[in-house]
Formats: C-alpha cells, structure tokens, sequence
C-alpha cells in the first residue's frame, strides 16, 4: 500500500502490523481463501450490503464473515440470521482492526474452510487505512448521503484501496450528492480505481458487486495456481 | 485515534533496541520521519508519546522529534512532479492530472535514536540500522 518508505529508514513503525499482516496472508493463501476489507464511515450500509451479498451467493461460493466493531454484536447477529458463519472481534477502545486481531482467527473452522471472507472493519474513514490485515482486496463503501467530498477530506484510504462503492444510491434524487465529481475526485487520487453503485435496499447494482467479487476471487485463485508452480519448478 | 498505537510502537522500536545494547542504556531521543499523506496527527503523536513514555524508565527521558515530510507525486498525464493537496483535490497544477506513484509523503519511519549508556563514561551512540 504506502510507497515510500524513508531510505534511512532503521524501521517501519506499523512494521509488526505489517508482518502480521503477511503471515495472515500466508494463512489465506494456504486455505486458499479470498479475504475482502469493508472500509467505510460508520453507517454507510457495509452490513447492509454483507447481507445482500450473501443472500445471492450462497449458491456461488461459500462465505464467512469477521465483524469489527468497538462495542457489541449486533452486527454479527444479523449474518448469523442468514446462517453464515461469523466471528464478532470487539475492539474495545481500539477504532480499527488490527492484523493481530484478525491473525487470532486464522484457525478458526469456518475461515479454514470458506472460500471467501469478508472482514467488516470499524466504522471509520481514518485508522483502517494504516493497518493491513492480510486481505486480498479493499474495499471502500461510500454512501451518497454522506457528501461527494469526502475523498477530499479523507485521501488516504480511497487512495490505498481498490473499489469504491458508491451505497444508498436509491437516495440520489433526494441528496446533493454529484456521482461524477465523487468519481472525479477518487480518479485524482488513485487513476485506475474502479468504481460501482449499488442500492442494497433496491437490489441495484448488486449483480455487478457480485461479478467484482467472483472476478477477485478468480484472480486470486489463477494467482494461488502460477504460484503453486513457481515453488513446485524451483523444487 | 490510532497515534496512541503508533506512540506504542515506537516506543517498543526504542525499548527493543536499548535491550541489544545492555541494561543501564537509556534512550534520550528518537527522530522520525512522517509523511504527510499519512492518517496520523503530528501534535495528537506528540501528546500520546509523551504520556506514555514514563511507563518505563529507560524511555522517561526520551525526546520525540518528527519530521513532516510534503507529499510529492508524479502525475497521471505527464508524469510531472507535484504536491498533491487537498485544494486542488489532488490534482497536477499543470495538466489536472491525478496522483499516479507517490514519490514522498507516506513514510512513517523512525530514522535515527540516541541513547547514553550510563556506566561507560556518558556516550552517546546512534544505532545504525
């Protein structure tokens, strides 16, 4: 993610969380699970639009889910409604996961064996940017009720991610929220960033959210593949 | 408010390295470098640091000097060198082109640390890395 590094560097300070970060990705890549990070604001709709997503894909992929939050599991109660597996970190005063938090979960049955796993973190637009957890993808939710300007004011995670998706977007006749100067904004910040818009309520957009994830997801796979084959030929 | 865990970690980079020189090493100063296409507050790090330093007394004495370092990018169009800000909403000045590789900006790196070692006659060492 952060390119550039001091060249005098004696060390990173989020290093550990860096390693760890790693490891978990080892972990993934061992169980061949496909991790996504929802980033957003608190309220912007990622357990919303979890729950939608899981609903049209149990037939697809199997899923489980990590839920960040600093305070209770209310969240955690609405996957576990939809009979998917799901692991409630509390982060207590903490806001943000941590790959120390998350690494705690690497042998946990469910996340062995599932296909893809979604980490909701802690709603937050700041602190989430600074720490990996060892997912293959970012993914970035910005609902329209909260204002095109928030790249603007809140550069570094939509920088260091690789979709934004534009939530809510059932509300745009009803918001001052301009979807091309959002998209404009992001561009200034990161060119090849993709962006989708969904209404999770309405179900718009959804199928073209769940061609991304299953084309992450085969990316991820043919990755695991070549990979397999570069350590196999170097035996 | 992550600086509290980012003061954390520093302080742990700093403890780490007293105990590779030996027991009566403490540390008088610690310099970083901090991008400023970083999420982290430069008074807000101040403040955690200092609070938490005295928990061990190796580090009471220890100095926090942070330097800000400007973002610099490249742009997307012409590959001009620029500073990304926010009122410009990032872009190139010259072209409006967006932010293709960040050249500074994003280090959070401690680059230099100063201890003395008090049973020698007071000497101070830097740590290479």
């Amino acid at each position: 993610m952060h390119e550039s590094p001091d060249e005098h560097a004696l060390e990173r300070i989020l290093g550990k969380n860096e390693e760890m970060a790693e490891h978990n990705s080892d972990h993934f890549q061992r169980s061949k699970t496909c991790v996504f990070n929802l980033m957003s604001a608190p309220g912007a709709g990622k357990t919303t639009l979890l729950e939608a997503t899981l609903r049209s894909t149990k037939k697809q992929f199997t899923s489980a889910v990590i839920e960040g939050d600093m305070v209770g599991d209310l969240d955690a109660d609405r996957i576990k409604a939809l009979n998917v597996p799901v692991y409630q970190i509390s982060t207590g005063r903490s806001c943000h996961l941590d790959a120390q938090m998350v690494g705690r979960l690497l042998h946990a049955e469910s996340i062995v064996a599932t296909q893809a796993l979604f980490i909701e973190n802690v709603g937050n637009l700041v602190c989430p940017a600074e720490f990996p957890l060892g997912e293959f993808r970012r993914v970035v939710l910005l609902s329209v009720t909260e204002g095109d300007d928030k790249p603007i004011k809140y550069p570094v995670i939509f920088r260091n991610c690789d979709l934004v998706v534009f939530t809510k977007c059932d509300l745009l006749e009803y918001v001052n929220f301009d979807l091309s100067a959002a998209e404009k904004n992001l561009k200034a910040l990161n060119p090849k960033l993709k962006t989708l818009r969904v209404s999770s309520k309405t179900g718009d957009g959804i199928d073209e959210w769940i061609n991304w994830l299953n084309n992450q997801m085969t990316e991820y796979q043919a990755q695991l593949k070549n990979e397999h084959h570069v350590h196999h030929a170097a035996h | 408010m992550h600086e509290a865990t980012i003061a954390q970690s520093i302080l742990n980079i700093v403890t780490d390295r007293l105990k590779s020189v030996g027991v009566d090493a403490c540390a008088l100063s610690v310099e970083i470098v901090l991008g400023e296409f970083r999420n982290v507050d430069p008074e807000s790090l101040s403040f955690a640091f200092d609070s938490m330093k005295d928990l061990c007394p190796a580090t009471s004495n220890c100095r926090l000097d942070i330097n800000v370092i400007n973002a610099s990018a490249l742009c997307s169009e012409n590959a001009h060198n620029y500073r990304p800000v926010a009122e410009l909403a990032y872009r190139c000045p010259a072209c409006d082109g967006g932010i293709a590789k960040m050249v500074h900006g994003e280090e959070l790196d401690v680059v230099n640390l100063i201890i003395e070692v008090a049973n020698e006659e007071k000497k101070h060492a830097r740590i290479a890395g």
